[in-house]
């Protein structure tokens, strides 16, 4: 990893390793919280991220996070050497992340180009009085104290440059007269006065003091600078002198724009390339990295009169890793998609259809393009895709500090933190996902052990946190083995704060009791707490889900637990689908969501005198659900026996759709049913087909839940 | 203290030589190869400097040159490590990768532009200069 990062500053640099190594800590410290102690590669580990970062911090001269790191190595250099038995483990895992809360902390500082100046002497003596009562133990134990930990302080130090957040970036442009005489002196005092307070200053033309004939370019086109400095614009306006100047322009740039306006000054032009005499004998003996900097890289060739310093070795810039815009990634995968459709446009092109016509070359180039748009989607995924570990790792977080804080004892169990979701989705969950886990702890899990164990659970609560990819979608579910959502309760509660209509509980089905819970200014837990419970919250995460179309399932047994699962769409504009028809309009169904295609006589149709119909397979039976009557298409096959009967399955339920023909299957891009038509329920979106003609994708979900509300 | 200063930008120089001159005697270079000529000097006259900032982008050679041939000069002549001559490179060249060569070509400080000035004596004390 480090070598994809090496053209990062210094200080990039240590924050970049320093935030992995704690969050390595964490992830040790967290997993062995409930062990009895830390084995003895847990401690060497511990031991070598405090000595790095002590280490490098000691370099950069952060002198707090080197003391805190410092004592801590200390800490971890006792247990290494001397192996005490009694070691308060839940007190040495406190110290710890103390410590790595402390150096988070600063280092968020310096992030924010902040200085760390965060207070560590009471910190240090906690563990110094810890490491007292180690020593003590020691003693006591009869081990034999091991030499003092030897410290080697660092020899070499690295001065941060000063943050350079508040210095200025102007573009000045200055019009002399035309009759001006001896423009270029005039520009040449402006850019002397300004060398006072510049911290970097750029002019064009750049040879005014030794070409006469500048004089004349100045006052044709005018006098350019760029200009860094930390002063005002007045103070900068102040120090021109603007006699004879006819117009100055003068723009404040952003530090990008600079940048760029830089490169058009021509700062990065190549010179040709001067070697100078010293720069050839070293580059032999020093067995420079590959891409590395050597010494001779930097000579600047000899300034000419009033040139501007120039590289006699350009070298380009290896850059390994680059950030893109999210906003420039949809676009590409807006455009792939696109591209999916036209390339199905052309290889379904009705012109192919006339008979007699020698396709073969087509059909082989053909194959050729499917593949390399089909890896083009795949590439363009795989880059927006990014592991839940992180996520997962500060949710053990919080559950190992709110369940200390309450006084609970609750582990935490982890499944699937290697599923990879879209990056988007990461960003909208890590929040809700926290609220969930807090609830979880806080609400879900009993207040006293004893609550427990008289019911016959064990006496340690319990939480998972589970992420899947199922079909598409990505379920992420908290579930915990408390005391459960109480049904009467949530129906009282909800009445009281009038957040329902008036009926009678009976006539809400569980789910709908259940959430209840995330309706806004909904809490059922008298004492607000320090971590929930104060009725915001719920709403917002499902506020939060529904923003990127996932949603909130609740399911809850009272005294057994809750489970609380996000079920989010991995952001899968081009889905498997297959195309079929209903009269003369194409549907398409995610295959995923196809369990079987049956053809059926009449005698397995069942139909209720309410008009409701089922058909039965092998027994089980299904509700059936005429799409044509559903959608009102006219000219389709009306007899069960002519058509094909499609079984749908979505979250365990089914339902039996029919179609008159299958079409084809093919990769389908989603497109939104454009806002002008109507919701229609059991419809998810559209598509355009090969032929040009658009296909409506069936929402299984959608189509069960109308299938339920019609009953 | 005895200093060598070798900076080609006239701003910097004039700050360097500023701040320097509190601490002991400047001496000003304005390329790379003064800067090892003015060092040899130095050496050979029995009076060789305490302190060398060197900046990175220098005509002749560069500030890596020359901290690498001050340590080749040192090391020919036998003289302990202790005794070399403290070497604090100054440039805005901040990538750790040129960092780290310059550690390891045996600079005791690499000071990032704009300079530090209360970390920069910092590290003169620590280095027992002053």
């Amino acid at each position: 990893m480090a070598e994809e990062f090496n053209t990062e500053s210094m200080l990039d640099m240590f924050l970049y390793e320093s935030g992995q190594l704690l969050e390595k800590l964490e992830g040790i410290i967290l997993e062995k919280q409930d062990a009895d102690c830390f084995d003895d590669a847990d401690i060497n580990e511990i031991f070598r991220v405090m000595h790095t970062i002590k280490g490098s911090s000691g370099v950069l001269m952060y002198e707090n996070i080197t003391k805190v790191t410092h004592k801590l190595e200390d800490v971890f250099y006792y247990l290494r050497e001397s192996h005490p038995d009694n070691v308060p483990h839940m007190e040495l895992v406190e110290k710890v992340l103390a410590v790595s809360d402390f150096v988070t902390g600063e280092l968020d500082k310096l992030k924010n180009g902040d200085t760390p100046d965060g207070d560590e002497k009471q910190l240090v003596e906690d563990l110094d009085e810890f490491l007292g009562r180690l020593k003590g133990e020691i003693k006591n134990q009869g081990i034999q104290m091991p030499q003092a930990n030897k410290h080697v302080e660092p020899t070499q130090f690295y001065i941060t440059p000063v943050a350079g957040d508040d210095s200025h970036f102007y573009r000045i442009s200055i019009h002399y007269r035309s009759d001006t005489q001896m423009s270029n002196l005039r520009a040449y005092s402006a850019t002397y006065a300004l060398k006072e307070v510049a911290e970097d200053l750029l002019y064009t033309p750049d040879d005014i003091l030794s070409n006469e004939a500048s004089a004349d370019v100045i006052v044709a086109e005018g006098f350019h600078m760029l200009l860094q400095t930390k002063s005002s614009k007045e103070e900068v306006i102040a120090l021109i002198d603007s006699s004879e100047a006819e117009e100055i322009n003068f723009d404040e740039l952003s530090k990008e724009e600079y940048g760029r306006a830089l490169s058009e000054f021509g700062r990065e032009e190549a010179e040709p390339v001067v070697v100078a005499p010293a720069a050839a004998k070293d580059d032999g003996n020093k067995e420079a990295k590959k891409e590395g900097p050597k010494p001779g890289d930097y000579v600047v060739k000899t300034k000419e009169a009033g040139k501007g310093k120039t590289l006699a070795k350009n070298q380009p810039k290896q850059q390994s890793i680059i950030s893109v815009n999210v906003e420039k990634m949809d676009a590409l995968m807006d455009l792939i998609g696109e591209l999916v459709i036209a390339e199905a446009v052309v290889l379904q092109n009705p012109d192919l259809k006339v008979p007699g016509l020698e396709l073969s070359n087509f059909q082989k180039a053909s194959g050729q393009l499917s593949k390399i748009t089909t890896e083009l989607q795949e590439v363009i995924m795989s880059m927006r895709m990014m592991p839940l570990t992180n996520t997962f790792q500060k949710m053990r977080r919080i559950v190992f500090d709110v369940s200390r804080k309450l006084g609970k004892d609750i582990e935490l169990e982890v499944i699937g933190e290697n599923t990879e979701v879209d990056k988007n989705i990461i960003e909208h969950i890590t929040d809700p996902l926290m609220h969930l886990v807090r609830n979880s702890v806080d609400h879900g899990i009993e207040e006293n052990a004893e609550d427990r164990t008289s019911i016959g659970k064990p006496a340690k609560g319990k939480i998972t946190l589970e992420a899947k990819n199922e079909g598409g979608k990505v379920y992420i579910s908290v579930k915990d083995d408390g005391k459960g959502l109480n049904k009467e309760k949530l129906y009282q509660k909800a009445l009281e704060k009038g957040l329902i209509e008036n009926k009678p509980i009976n006539e809400f089905t569980d789910k709908e009791i259940f959430r209840f819970i995330t309706l806004p200014g909904f809490s059922t837990k008298e004492e607000v707490t320090e971590y929930s419970g104060r009725g915001v919250g719920m709403d917002v995460v499902v506020k939060n889900i529904q923003s990127i179309s996932g949603r909130l399932d609740i399911s809850s047994v009272e005294f057994e637990g809750s489970e609380m699962t996000l079920v989010i769409p991995l952001t899968l504009a081009i889905i498997n689908g297959i195309v079929v028809q209903v009269g003369n309009s194409p549907f398409v169904i995610e295959t995923a969501s196809i369990k079987e295609f049956v053809r059926v006589g009449e005698d397995s149709l069942i139909s209720e005198p309410s008009g409701e119909e089922y058909i039965v397979l092998r027994g089980e039976c299904y509700p059936f659900i005429r799409l044509n009557e559903r959608y009102d298409l006219p000219d389709s096959v009306d007899k069960i026996e002519e058509g094909i009967i499609v079984v749908l399955e979505h979250e365990g339920s089914q339902v039996c759709v029919l179609i008159d023909k299958l079409l084809q299957e093919q990769e389908i891009v989603v497109k939104p049913i454009p806002p002008y038509v109507r919701k229609v329920k059991g419809l998810s979106g559209c598509t355009q087909l090969g032929d040009g003609s658009i296909a409506l994708i069936l929402d299984i979900a959608g189509l069960l839940m109308h299938d339920g509300e019609r009953r | 203290m005895k200093i060598l200063l070798a900076e080609d930008d006239f701003a910097s120089r004039k700050f360097m030589d500023k701040q320097l001159s509190r601490y002991g005697e400047c001496d000003v270079m304005v390329d790379g190869e003064e800067a090892v000529d003015a060092f040899m000097m130095a050496l050979e006259d029995g009076e060789p400097y305490d302190l060398a900032c060197l900046d990175v982008m220098m005509p002749v050679m560069d500030g890596y040159q020359v901290l690498k041939a001050i340590r080749d000069i040192e090391a020919q002549k036998g003289i302990p490590k202790s005794k070399r001559v403290k070497v604090i490179m100054t440039t805005a060249l901040n990538d750790e990768r040129n960092v780290k060569m310059a550690f390891e070509l045996g600079c005791e400080a690499y000071a990032g532009k704009p300079i530090d000035v209360e970390k920069f004596e910092k590290v003169l004390k620590k280095l027992g200069l002053i």
